[in-house]
This record gives C-alpha cells, structure tokens and sequence, in this order.
C-alpha cells in the first residue's frame, strides 16, 4: 500500500516556503488559519466601531476613512450607503472568515490529528489548497473596500434583489457584489476540502486504541462541524453561483419580473427572491451550528480539564451534538418567518427550532454538572470556558421567542435579533475561540500565556459583551429597526442614550483585545517557556513536546488505553491518567 | 473477505442493458401524452433505479462494507427531502401569479 | 503493489506500513483507504450542489404559469444517443478499474483513454445542441418560445454537468499516463472510477428533466 506510505512519511521540508507558506503540515496549516481569522476579527471589530460610532454621532470625522473611499464617507464622514457597505464586510467577515475559519479549520487542523494520535491530516495537499483558497477568498472580500464605488450594500446575507440586480441598485452592488460573491463560492470550496479531509482523517487515522468513544469531545465535535460544512456549503455554493449568473449572465433565478430598481424597469422575469432566502438559509442555520459546535466541544474540554473531574454524560454530550447537527437541517425556515414564505412551512420550521433547544439545554445542564463539585482551577482559559456558558445561556434564550412566529414577526427586524444572534453565535463562539487559544497556545507555541493579562482581558471582555448585547434585546423589545443608518430625527430618539452607553461598551471592549492581541504576540516571544503538559490534561497532544514535532509523535505510535476525560482519582500522586499510560487504573464512572 | 468481491462481466453488462433499457423505456414515456406531474413522477422513479444501480454495481457501493453507505446514502437522501420543503413556496407563488393574470 | 490496493485495509496500511501486530481499538468503519472515503464525501457534496441547482429550477418551473417544451425528435435522439454514449463509458470505466486492479497496466490505460474518449464524445454532441440551441435564438436571458427562464435553466444545469464531464476527461487522462508510468497506483485508478460514474450518474436526471420534460409532443 505504497500510497498511504507516501502520505504519511513526508519528512520535515527545511526551505522557508514550504515550512511556513506552502507548507504541508497540519499544525502550520491550523495556526495558518489561526492568524487569518485574527486579522479578520480585529477588521470585522474596527469596522463594528465605525458603524456603532456612525449611529450615535453620525456627523464625526473617522481619520482616514475619507482617503479610502471618498464616495463613501466624503471627508471622513460615514454615508448612510457606506454604513450599510461597512455592515455587510463586519458580517461577513465575521461569519465566514473568523466564526466558520478559527474554530473548525484553525484549532481542529492543530489540535485534531494529534489529539487521535494521527501524524497529519489524511490529504496534506487538499488540506493547503483549502487555505490558500480560503485566503484567495479573504483577499476578494477585503479587496471590496478599495473598489471604485466600495463594498455591497446588502448585507452578508445579499438578498437579491439588492444583491442581483447591479450597480443599478446602489453603490457597492456593482464589482462590490461580484466580488462578494465569487470570495464567498471560493470559500466554499476551502470549506469543502477542508471538510472532508477533516472527516477522512477522524474515520481513517485514529491511533490504535482510540475508539470513537475514547476520542475527546472536541474531536466529536469537529466531526460532526465537518459533516455539517460538507452537506450545507455545497447549498451555498449552488446559491452563488446562480447569483453570479444573474448578476451577469442576464439570468433571472433570484429575480422576478417588473422590478422597478431606482426608477427603472428591469429586464428580468420569472426568478424568486424567495429561492435565495432558501438557498442560503439551508446552509445558514446548519452555519450557525458549524460556527458554535467546535466551541462546544472545546468548552466541555476545558472545563473537565480545569473542574478535574471527567466531563458529565460524556455518550449524551455525544448524543446531543449529533442530534444538533441532524436538526440544524429542518429549521432554516425560521430565518424567513417574515419573507412572506407560506405560512404553513412558517409553523413546521417553528417546532423544530423549539426541539433543537432541547438537546442544547442538556449540554448546557451537563457542562454545569462537570463543574458542580469540582477542584476548579482558575485560569483564564477556565474562565473563558464559565464565560461561554454563560453567555451560551442568555443568548440562546432569546432563541426561544424568535423561535415562535408570532413574537419573530414583531422581533425580526429589530434589534433583539442582532443582540440575540452576537450573544449566541458570535460572542459564544468568540469565547470558545479565546478558550482554545489560552488552552492550546502553549503547544501552539511551546511558551506561556501571561495569566494576569489574561484575567483583565477576560473579565473587561465579559461585562463588555454583557453591556453592549443585553440592551440591544431591550431596545429590540421596544421595537427599535435594525440595519437603520441613523435614528437622529426619528421617534426612536429616546432611546438614543442606551445606543451611546452601547457604543462606549463596544469601543472599551474591542479596546481591550488588544491587550489580548499584545499578550499572544509578546508570550509568543517573550512568555515562560511551556512544559510539556501544563494543564495536568489526558488527551495525547499533552503527551509530546511543546511545540509538538514535525510528525507529532516523533516517529513512535501512540497507543489508547483510556477514555478522554479521567481525572479524580489519586494514584502515584496524580489525579489524572494519561490516554497513553497502560498502567494506569481507568477512572470509576 | 466481501471487499475484495467485485461485479463480474455478466453482471457489468446485464446493469448496462438494464440501464440502457430503462433510458429508452424513459424516451418512449416522453412521447406519451401524460400529464406533466403523473410524467415527472414516472421519469425520477426510473432516475433512480438508474442511479441506484450506478452506485450499487458501477461504484461499487454494493460490495463495500454497508457501514459506508450507512453513513453517506440517508444523509444525503435526508437533505434532499428537506430541501423539498421549498417547493411549498413554489406552489404558492403559483397560485399567487395566477391571481394577477 | 497494484493487486493488493484492492484487499482489505489492515492496521498496518492504514498506519503508512508501519509494523502494528493488530487493531486495537477504533476500528476502520468503512474499511475503506482514505483516498476513496475523500472522494465518496466529495461526491455526496458535489450531489447536493447538483440538487440545489436541479431544486432551483424545480422551484421556477413550477412557479411558471408555462414552460417551453421545443426539444424536437432531433435533439430528443441526440440526448439519447449522449446517454448511451455516457453509460458505454461507464462500463468502460468499469473494465479499467478491474485490470488495474489485475495489474494490466495497458488493459488499464486502454479502457481509461477509452472512457475518456466517451467523454469526448458526449461533450461534441452536446455542444452541438447548445449551438443549434444559440442558433435558433435562445439564451440565458431570451427564447423564441417566451419564459425566460428556459434558457436559463437549461445552459445552467447542463453547463454545470458539462464542466463535470470536462474536469472528469482531464482527470482520467491524468490518470491513465500517472498509471501507465506506474505514478499512481489501481486503488487511484478506482477513486477516478467513483468520480466519472458519479458524473454519469448526474446525467441521469438532467436527462429526463431538461430534456424529455421538454419534449415536443405531437
């Protein structure tokens, strides 16, 4: 079988290129990723500034703003039009290439093969492609803001007609849109590759020993993300490509016909915009699940590592996050209650967006469990990973109203939404983010993280989101549009205080990443070299040098002898028993 | 061990005719003048004996292991039938534009 | 090398040859190698676009008070004869995949060049009808015969299958000089096999529902 010999017995390259830029290696690939989704998080947050800033002072000057895009923000000053384009590159930053990017693709490409005992992922090759398509694709999106007439203006969800009809239709909809939606179907090929490589390896290179129950709910949970990456991108992938053809092939899929666009009557006929909402919401809400499973996964992790005590139900967690990933296909609909979709498919995605909650609560119970009567120690990643519970919680209850049509149609298009789905999905995954970078930077890197900065940077980060998404669900409640430019002359205006003191939150709490940011650079260099397993944790990437070596085990083969998660028990002065340590008694259930 | 089995000549070539039957039996239809429905429905059941073939025989599926198509035939029959849910919409945009005319 | 890719996948192989006496622990659910896991998950994805195209059109089609039905008996015979010239290819794909797997190497690289050849076949043809089609006015915007649609979706879905069979010829001939060099081995010769039946496979359905729902009748 010379072939599967050829996969896996690349020796280490020595040329820079092929080390850090074309490199085949599974944990450069990961941190790779890793920094693409941290300069996309820190674009993504700088542009949430700008719009934030733009509701409450609409008139400032933003330094610079006015030599990017003079059409847009003449002079500095944000246009109504521009404040849209800004929101659309926020969100689809966001979604894509931080939230779908770092969670799966970053720390699953790190973390994955070696946590099976695996020496790289099943096709090197596909795995790079997937990331220098990714960054094609980062590159068009970005490239959006230094086009003549700027980036779309139709969100990241581009609902035609807006988003098919051309320039037409406003600025940004012209080579704005194109690029949009060619950079979102070339990241789903990356996500594509990327998910069956991660679904290859998970079946086919488990070390000897590693049952599918013995592997850590992390690499479930990066299994399961990939299915759903694997079924849901292909949808959007259709999606877009019939966007672009509308968008210049003259075709109209997405476009109905006597379409009045700024005082002109549209060629097109017999297309729906319907369709697209359909289209790109079938991959949309298993996207949501792609976006925060990986962080279930790390979080039940974590905090069985930090409680020492194995994760509670660790089979139902399993259960849970299977039955997550199978209903995250039947609730689409739920995003479109107010499209003027039928009404009767309006009340069947209803019940399964209220079933889903069911095996999301018992994970939530569950992670309270594992840490109920626990030797907690409180690191900053622990507190991440309490942080995440917590705002998993809060946010995943508005879910509940917007669940049932009749409170969404009042809710949708307010900002109960947006404070529901940054809680839940951005916030909440973000957290799991910050989890596995404390947990995993020292094999990352092979230094310490400084704990101090840490702490200030957690809990300025956790009053933060808390001050800056809790009152949007408020002023949502007291119906307050959203995607609004501007509420200055409008009988919103009462409620512009609670915009400002949101506002100031987002500014302070983004501020605050950068000490975040300051830390990861200055450990990287600077911070106390790591131990091989400074968490006291089981799994096998705690068993290898920090940083791990170019084959991860250092040419010997891993064997499992125990489940993930057994920690406790006292014996030789430990209370914990390594995957790979054959002596060891496994843990009493 | 069955992995090792494969599809031998007469089988190869009794699935080939089969196929190629059943795409004249599917011409043949077309010229039937049959309700549009009542013809769709009639076409995609022989699409997929034709496709279930193709994988069963062609690709060999039918000699793998059955855990394979266990995992990768119902996930993807599953999202088919949700995506058919849309078709609710489609039916009703219709009927809508039936009103207008 | 070539005759044993096609048995059954031990501990051994899947460890890169590596000496491991037995499987322990998480056993190999498919039994099947990496590369043809890869491409089956590629293949039940690529399905879904292929679906999610087909539904768009299933959705506009039904949505449409008409629908044009201009395939005369001409391009009725041809998208006949493209089937039968896809489903010979099959088998001959099918035949490569077997002596590969015997280690024929020219047996092999004969029936792939083959295949590839139908492939050839079927894309002439079909050009052929997209150019009487362009010919007689239609395009993704207009047709003679109203609905605007029907081009739409008809140069979408069988452009989209057109690009498949293209990708597919290339892929093959890669693979029948790869194999015929002794570059790759039977088991890449079966991963290209999955590939070509899936494209065939598509063809099954673009058949019936652009074409002989389509169908002119008297």
């Amino acid at each position: 079988m010379a072939m599967e010999a050829q996969q896996h017995q690349h020796t280490a390259p020595t040329g820079f290129i092929r080390k850090y830029i074309f490199s085949l290696d599974h944990k450069v690939i990961g941190k790779q990723y890793y920094f693409l989704a941290i300069a996309s998080v820190f674009l993504g947050m700088v542009l949430s500034w700008l719009v934030r800033i733009h509701l409450v002072w609409p008139n400032v000057h933003v330094w610079g703003l006015g030599a990017l895009s003079p059409a847009g923000a003449p002079g500095g000053v944000i246009s109504p039009e521009y404040y849209l384009s800004l929101l659309t590159i926020h969100g689809t930053l966001m979604v894509f290439f931080v939230l779908t990017t770092a969670p799966q693709a970053g720390f699953g490409n790190y973390a994955l093969p070696i946590q099976i005992g695996a020496e790289d992922m099943a096709f090197p090759t596909l795995n790079m492609l997937s990331f220098w398509v990714t960054f094609l694709a980062l590159c068009a999106l970005v490239s959006t803001l230094f086009v003549e007439d700027g980036p779309p203006i139709s969100g990241w969800t581009a609902y035609p007609p807006l988003s098919a009809v051309g320039s037409l239709a406003g600025p940004g909809q012209g080579m704005g849109q194109n690029l949009w939606a060619v950079s979102i179907a070339l990241f789903c090929i990356g996500s594509l590759l990327g998910a069956l490589n991660f679904i290859t390896t998970t079946v086919d290179l488990r070390c000897k020993g590693m049952t599918l129950m013995r592997m850590p709910l992390t690499c479930w949970a990066w299994l399961i993300t990939a299915i759903l990456s694997l079924l849901s991108f292909a949808v959007l992938f259709a999606a877009c490509v019939l966007l672009i053809l509308d968008r210049n092939a003259g075709t109209s899929f997405f476009l109905p016909s006597g379409l009045l666009v700024n005082g002109q009557l549209q060629n097109h006929s017999g297309g729906s915009p319907l369709l697209w909402q359909h289209l790109f919401w079938f991959f949309g809400h298993p996207e949501v699940y792609i976006a925060i499973v990986p962080g279930f996964g790390v979080i039940s992790h974590v905090l069985s590592v930090f409680s020492r005590k194995p994760v509670l139900g660790y089979k139902v967690i399993v259960t849970c996050l299977l039955a997550i990933g199978f209903l995250s296909f039947t609730v689409w609909g739920h995003h479109m209650f107010l499209s003027g979709m039928s009404p009767y498919s309006g009340f069947l995605f209803s019940i399964p967006t209220l079933i889903i909650t069911i095996p999301a609560t018992i994970v939530s119970l569950l992670w309270l469990g594992t840490v109920y009567g626990g030797k907690l120690r409180f690191t900053t990643c622990m507190m991440f990973a309490l942080g995440f519970v917590s705002v998993f919680v809060t946010g995943g209850l508005g879910g509940m109203f917007l669940a049932q049509p009749s409170l969404d149609i009042f809710l949708h298009g307010t900002y109960f939404v947006v404070g529901h789905f940054h809680m839940v999905m951005g916030v909440a995954a973000i957290f799991g983010m910050f989890a596995g970078t404390y947990f995993w930077f020292p094999k990352m890197f092979g230094r310490m993280m400084n704990e101090r900065l840490g702490k200030i940077h957690f809990w300025i980060t956790f009053i933060g989101v808390y001050c800056i998404f809790m009152p949007m669900h408020f002023i949502g409640l007291e119906g307050m549009p959203r995607r609004y430019s501007s509420f200055v002359n409008d009988l919103m205006q009462p409620l512009m205080p609670v915009h400002k003191f949101m506002t100031i939150a987002a500014l302070i709490t983004g501020a605050a990443q950068f000490i975040f940011l300051f830390n990861l650079f200055w450990s990287m260099y600077k911070g106390p070299k790591a131990p091989e397993n400074p968490w006291e944790s089981t799994t096998l990437e705690w068993t290898v040098p920090s940083p791990p070596p170019f084959d991860n085990f250092g040419g010997k083969h891993p064997v499992v002898y125990h489940d993930a998660y057994e920690y406790g028990d006292v014996h030789n002065g430990k209370d914990y028993v390594m995957q790979t340590d054959p002596a060891g008694q496994p843990a009493k259930s | 061990m069955e992995h090792a089995e494969t599809a031998g000549n007469k089988i190869v070539f009794s699935v080939w005719f089969g196929l190629l039957g059943l795409t004249v039996l599917e011409v043949i239809l077309a010229y039937r003048q049959l309700p549009l429905e009542t013809m769709f429905s009639v076409l995609m059941v022989l699409s997929v004996i034709k496709a279930a073939l193709i994988i069963a025989y062609f690709m060999h599926l039918r000699y793998e292991q059955p855990s394979l198509f266990v995992t990768l035939i119902p996930a993807l029959v599953f999202i088919l039938i949700m995506m058919t849910a849309i078709f609710a919409d489609s039916s009703r945009l219709a009927h809508m534009r039936s009103l207008v005319q | 090398m070539s005759s044993s890719s096609d048995g059954p996948l031990t501990a051994a192989t899947a460890h890169g040859g590596h000496d491991i006496p037995s499987w322990g622990g998480g056993s190999l659910p498919y039994a099947v190698p990496s590369k043809k896991l890869g491409m089956w998950l590629f293949i039940v994805s690529d399905a879904i676009t292929f679906s999610a195209v087909i539904f768009a059109y299933g959705y506009l089609r039904l949505a449409a008070a008409a629908w044009p039905r201009p395939f005369g008996t001409p391009s009725i015979a041809n998208a006949t004869v493209m089937t039968f010239v896809l489903l010979s290819s099959s088998v001959a794909m099918v035949l490569a995949v077997r002596a590969s797997s015997l280690g024929k190497v020219s047996g092999a690289v004969g029936w792939l060049v083959a295949t590839a050849l139908g492939g050839v076949v079927f894309d002439i043809l079909h050009i052929r009808e997209w150019l009487g089609l362009i010919g007689e006015g239609v395009r993704p915007f207009h047709n003679p015969w109203g609905t605007p649609m029907f081009g739409a979706a008809f140069f979408t879905m069988t452009g989209l299958h057109m690009l498949h069979v293209t990708i597919g010829v290339v892929y093959l001939l890669v693979i029948a000089v790869g194999f015929g060099r002794r570059k790759f081995s039977a088991a890449d010769v079966e991963v290209s096999g999955l590939y070509w039946h899936f494209v065939d496979l598509v063809w099954m359905f673009i058949f019936p529902l652009v074409y002989l729902l389509s169908a002119k009748t008297a």
